[in-house]
């Protein structure tokens, strides 16, 4: 957990959930359905590029395929070796304090 | 069709975003985000929801933004809080810069907004710089700007610097269609164009198709009915289509009975193009129909006004001169032809030609005013930096960096900028509404008015700058080791004290000057506005109501058209409260046509005549009308087909067509088809408009005479509009119940939309004087309070000495007197030195007018007085022990 922050945890999981290289509104969509919170804009452009910066994120500019987005690009979002690591490590953490509370959280 | 997120707040966004690729893809994540808002929850909500996602973002980005421009990336929020609880605890400052901020940031936003599409954006059409008008030589009214249509048809075959030619009946707007058959009659307004004209501008139809060659020319009926020349089309405006068919597609292909014969619909314009704001403002235009380029419409005279597009490369110079030969070589093979000529213009800048001056002069004025909104933002966050300063000292001393403190004081300043530009946008948009759903402005391209992105950015950044600038002051101003003098409470800090006085009432000396500009320029065109309604438009408008009979009968000769008006007439005329009525085919201040023709016995050169507006009426309009006889008589009922041929002049044509002028006009005779008597004479009639000399009129009798399209039913009563429009239109529908009636206008409405344009430019200069007067008091009234706060030890002092609380009170509103005097000379030498380029704006007032800047002095100087008066109190009543204990 030393590395990244709990909503970068959140941004790199959605990303791994996505079925083919998301880009920020799945991200988004994912986080407001799924882990039950309210995503700013905002908030979710600054993360990627934090953890672009990090390393931990890149991604590949795409130009704009439907009518939709107004002839924009857009961003396809990987996750990186590195943000895999991240990933792992976190999960590794939380795992051992986990470990062993069930009594504690269940009752 | 795709909806498109609100403009405005995609340009807000790529300002704040910056346009690389990265920040395109969150405007396309945005923008589908939006397209799926649509389907879910309809455009408006879409476009809330759009407007609230890019502010919030681009509130945390430029937030961010700046604090990584200091490159430090915490203590932001902690920041962000201190800011805040700043804005919490001196919340009176907040809410003044926030509303001056929105004041000016509106204004110019507004002003901006409005004139962009005449002066700045390009037509809505393709190339629009390649478009060209070509005009006939300049004279009077439309004729003398339009051409006959063997011009057109002679100038497309030989120019080669133009790749196309088009054209429009001018005079069509005076005919008018009825429809019936498709739900409740209707009186439509339609524009005739040559079958080419959509294709010349590039413009193509929404739906459907242009008009083909061969419906271009058609040409009206036999009198059995049938069609002569090509079948008849017609082309719906998008806004008529939308408002009449509720934007129905099936009609494009259906047939339409418009004057009792069928047009098949063949297509719909685009939205984006609007005839009647682009080409004849204030007038509502229902259909296109075709305009054949023929010997008959070239019998008619100057009609058509010509549009051409030019070869790519050919300048309006080029075409210029080959329409010129081309004008000389056909006068050579046709001697006898006349009415050539050819005056090529870009099309634009014609079009806005005759607004510019006015829109330059509020374009101007709005910045003025958002200058002043920044002097005054400058000068009350000056008034404010000594308390600043201490508690930046104190901050210091607890540790807090420079770079920390000017960031606060940043974000104070970007908070404050952004939320005046909030309340400046909603300011801009209401204006802009106003103006664009004011119907009957006699100013092209309204309808297009939008709130304008770049200017509202432009303006906020203005603002921002302002706010930046001077708000950061107090945090540079706290040096190092500098700390305990700033915290000894002494008023020495630099904007304090009498240097710091000084620099403030510089800025408020700046402020009076600037705002008795505005004033000036608000008042001399107030008294412009007065003198045009003072003008005497030569009728009594008051109580005059207007109808415009456009039958669709065909009559069986003169008798059963007359025998029809005189029934219609003699039903009118029968109704309780009506005084008088009276028929005419060319009211004041509408229909725009000339006529030319001889008086009998004078010397002319070849190609030379009289030219003048003519009226065709019954014996009665003149009296209607109270049009004074100045001499002679006014027609009878006996000054019909039997009668001898007469005449009626107005004044100015007596004088200048008759040798001999007014005394000698009467019994002379004027070459019309035949020779014509000039039996009386009238006064003028300010025909096209209040503000210029009068023209040539003549009067004819309407059964001698009977060239007219359609007639306006004028009524005097003293009824109210209303209820006299009720009884007339059953009088009416009792003659003929196929007759539209709904839409009458009172003459005062033909003469104030006459004016139209002048009372825009006056209210929004009115409305920027009295801001500026507002600004101009409020920043008196600050600098002075200030300035009795912080010298309240010296009042003190004075007090102990001696001083009378009066003695102090004079002082202190003799010394902003002093100030506003400084300001009212600096303003007015700049008003006199600008006011010449006024020059063509006014009417009937000097630019140097006396009682504009005397009542500008008076105005300022009690202004200033008032403002003065409230602290100079406050000061007067300082109790001298306290005073001197509190300060020590």
């Amino acid at each position: 957990m030393a590395k990244i922050g709990e909503f970068e945890l959140l941004v790199l999981l959605a990303l791994l959930r996505q079925a083919e290289e998301p880009y920020a509104n799945r991200v988004r969509e994912d986080l407001e359905a799924n882990a039950d919170r309210r995503v700013t804009r905002g908030a979710l452009y600054r993360t990627l590029d934090r953890l672009c910066e990090k390393g931990m994120v890149e991604w590949e500019l795409e130009p704009s395929s439907t009518p939709e987005r107004g002839g924009h690009p857009m961003r396809r979002l990987r996750i990186t070796d590195e943000g895999l690591q991240a990933v792992r490590e976190s999960h590794a953490v939380l795992m051992r304090f986990f470990d062993g509370l069930d009594p504690v959280l269940e009752s | 069709m795709r909806a498109a997120p609100p403009r405005v707040a995609e340009r807000l966004l790529t300002l704040v975003l910056g346009s690389s690729e990265e920040a395109r893809t969150i405007l396309g994540d945005l923008a589908e985000d939006h397209a799926r808002a649509v389907r879910e929850r309809g455009k408006l909500a879409a476009a809330g929801w759009y407007w609230k996602e890019a502010l919030s973002l681009a509130v945390s980005t430029s937030a961010v933004g700046l604090a990584r421009g200091f490159r430090v990336g915490r203590g932001v929020a902690q920041d962000s809080r201190y800011a805040v609880r700043a804005i919490r605890r001196d919340p009176a400052f907040f809410v003044f810069a926030t509303l001056i901020i929105g004041l000016g940031v509106g204004a110019s936003t507004a002003v901006f907004s409005v004139v962009s599409p005449l002066l700045l954006l390009p037509l809505p059409m393709e190339e629009p710089d390649r478009l060209v008008l070509v005009e006939n030589e300049a004279g009077q009214g439309l004729s003398g700007v339009t051409s006959r249509t063997s011009n057109l048809r002679d100038f497309r075959e030989r120019a080669r610097t133009f790749e196309a030619m088009a054209g429009f009946n001018a005079f069509s707007g005076q005919g008018s269609y009825n429809m019936v058959g498709t739900g409740s009659p209707e009186r439509l307004s339609g524009f005739e164009v040559t079958h080419d004209f959509l294709d010349v501008l590039g413009v193509a139809p929404a739906l459907g198709r242009d008009f083909t060659f061969e419906e271009g020319d058609f040409l009206g009926y036999h009198a059995d009915g049938e069609a002569r020349g090509g079948p008849n089309a017609v082309m719906l405006t998008h806004g008529f289509w939308v408002r009449r068919f509720g934007a129905d597609p099936a009609v494009v292909g259906s047939s339409l009975r418009l004057n009792d014969h069928p047009h098949e619909v063949v297509g719909v314009l685009p939205p984006s193009f609007d005839f009647s704001s682009v080409f004849a403002p204030a007038q509502p235009v229902d259909i296109l129909l075709p305009w054949p380029i023929t010997d008959e419409t070239d019998g008619w005279g100057n009609t058509t006004t010509i549009v051409g597009r030019l070869r790519a490369g050919a300048g309006v110079g080029a075409a210029q001169a080959e329409l010129e030969s081309i004008v000389r070589a056909l006068q050579e093979e046709q001697p006898d032809r006349w009415g050539l000529g050819a005056r090529v213009s870009p099309l634009q800048a014609r079009i806005a030609q005759p607004y510019r001056p006015g829109m330059l002069l509020l374009v101007a004025a709005a910045g003025l005013l958002m200058l002043i909104v920044c002097v005054n933002l400058s000068n009350m966050l000056l008034a404010r930096s000594p308390r600043r300063s201490r508690e930046m000292a104190i901050r210091r001393t607890m540790g807090a960096t420079r770079g920390r403190l000017v960031r606060q004081l940043l974000l104070e300043s970007t908070l404050v900028a952004l939320s005046g530009s909030i309340i400046g946008l909603a300011v801009a948009w209401a204006a802009v509404r106003h103006v664009a759903g004011t119907s009957g402005l006699d100013v092209p391209l309204l309808g297009a008015v939008d709130v304008d992105g770049l200017a509202l950015a432009f303006s906020v950044f203005v603002a921002l700058l302002t706010g930046l600038a001077v708000g950061a002051a107090p945090a540079l101003k706290v040096g190092d080791g500098d700390e305990a003098e700033a915290l000894s409470g002494s008023s020495r800090g630099s904007t304090a004290g009498p240097a710091g006085r000084r620099v403030r009432e510089l800025l408020v000396v700046t402020e009076v000057a600037m705002a008795c500009v505005l004033l000036v320029l608000g008042g001399l065109v107030l008294r412009s506005f007065q003198s045009v309604m003072q003008v005497d438009p030569g009728f009594q408008a008051e109580g005059l109501v207007a109808w415009e009979l456009g039958t669709s009968r065909d009559f069986d000769g003169l008798p059963a058209l007359m025998a029809y008006y005189d029934d219609i007439i003699a039903s009118v005329e029968a109704v309780p409260g009506v005084s008088s009525v009276g028929l005419v085919d060319a009211l004041p201040m509408g229909r725009n046509r000339t006529w030319g023709s001889r008086v009998v016995g004078k010397e002319y050169a070849d190609d030379q005549g009289e030219s003048f507006f003519p009226h065709i009426v019954d014996h009665r309009y003149l009296s209607t009308m109270e049009i004074l006889l100045v001499k002679g008589r006014l027609f009878t009922a006996d000054d019909n087909s039997e009668g001898a041929p007469v005449a009626i002049v107005n004044e100015t044509a007596a004088r200048t067509m008759f040798p001999g002028g007014v005394d000698a006009a009467i019994g002379q005779k004027i070459d019309m088809r035949s020779e014509v008597e000039i039996v009386g004479i009238v006064a003028d009639v300010k025909h096209r408009a209040l503000e210029l000399v009068p023209d040539n009129e003549v009067y004819f009798p309407m059964s001698q005479v009977p060239d007219f399209g359609t007639l306006d039913l004028v009524v005097r009563s003293d009824l109210p509009p209303s209820v006299l429009a009720a009884s007339v239109g059953t009088a009416v529908a009792a003659v003929d119940p196929e007759l539209p009636t709904e839409d009458y206008r009172t003459m005062t409405s033909v003469v104030e939309r006459a004016v139209s344009s002048r009372r825009l430019t006056l209210q929004l200069l009115v409305a920027f004087a009295g801001s500026a007067l507002l600004l101009a008091a409020l920043g008196i009234y600050a600098v002075l309070s200030y300035s009795v706060t912080e010298r309240t030890k010296e009042i003190g002092i004075r007090k102990a000495l001696g001083e009378s609380a009066g003695e102090i009170r004079r002082g202190l509103v003799m010394r902003t007197i002093g100030l506003a005097v400084a300001g009212i000379v600096l303003g007015g030498l700049t008003a006199l030195a600008g006011g010449r380029t006024l020059e063509s704006l006014l009417f009937g007032v000097e630019p140097t007018d006396p009682v504009t800047f005397g009542a500008m002095v008076a105005i300022v100087l009690g202004v200033a007085f008032l403002a003065a008066l409230v602290p100079a109190i406050r000061a007067s009543r300082t109790d001298s022990a306290t005073a001197l204990r509190s300060a020590g």
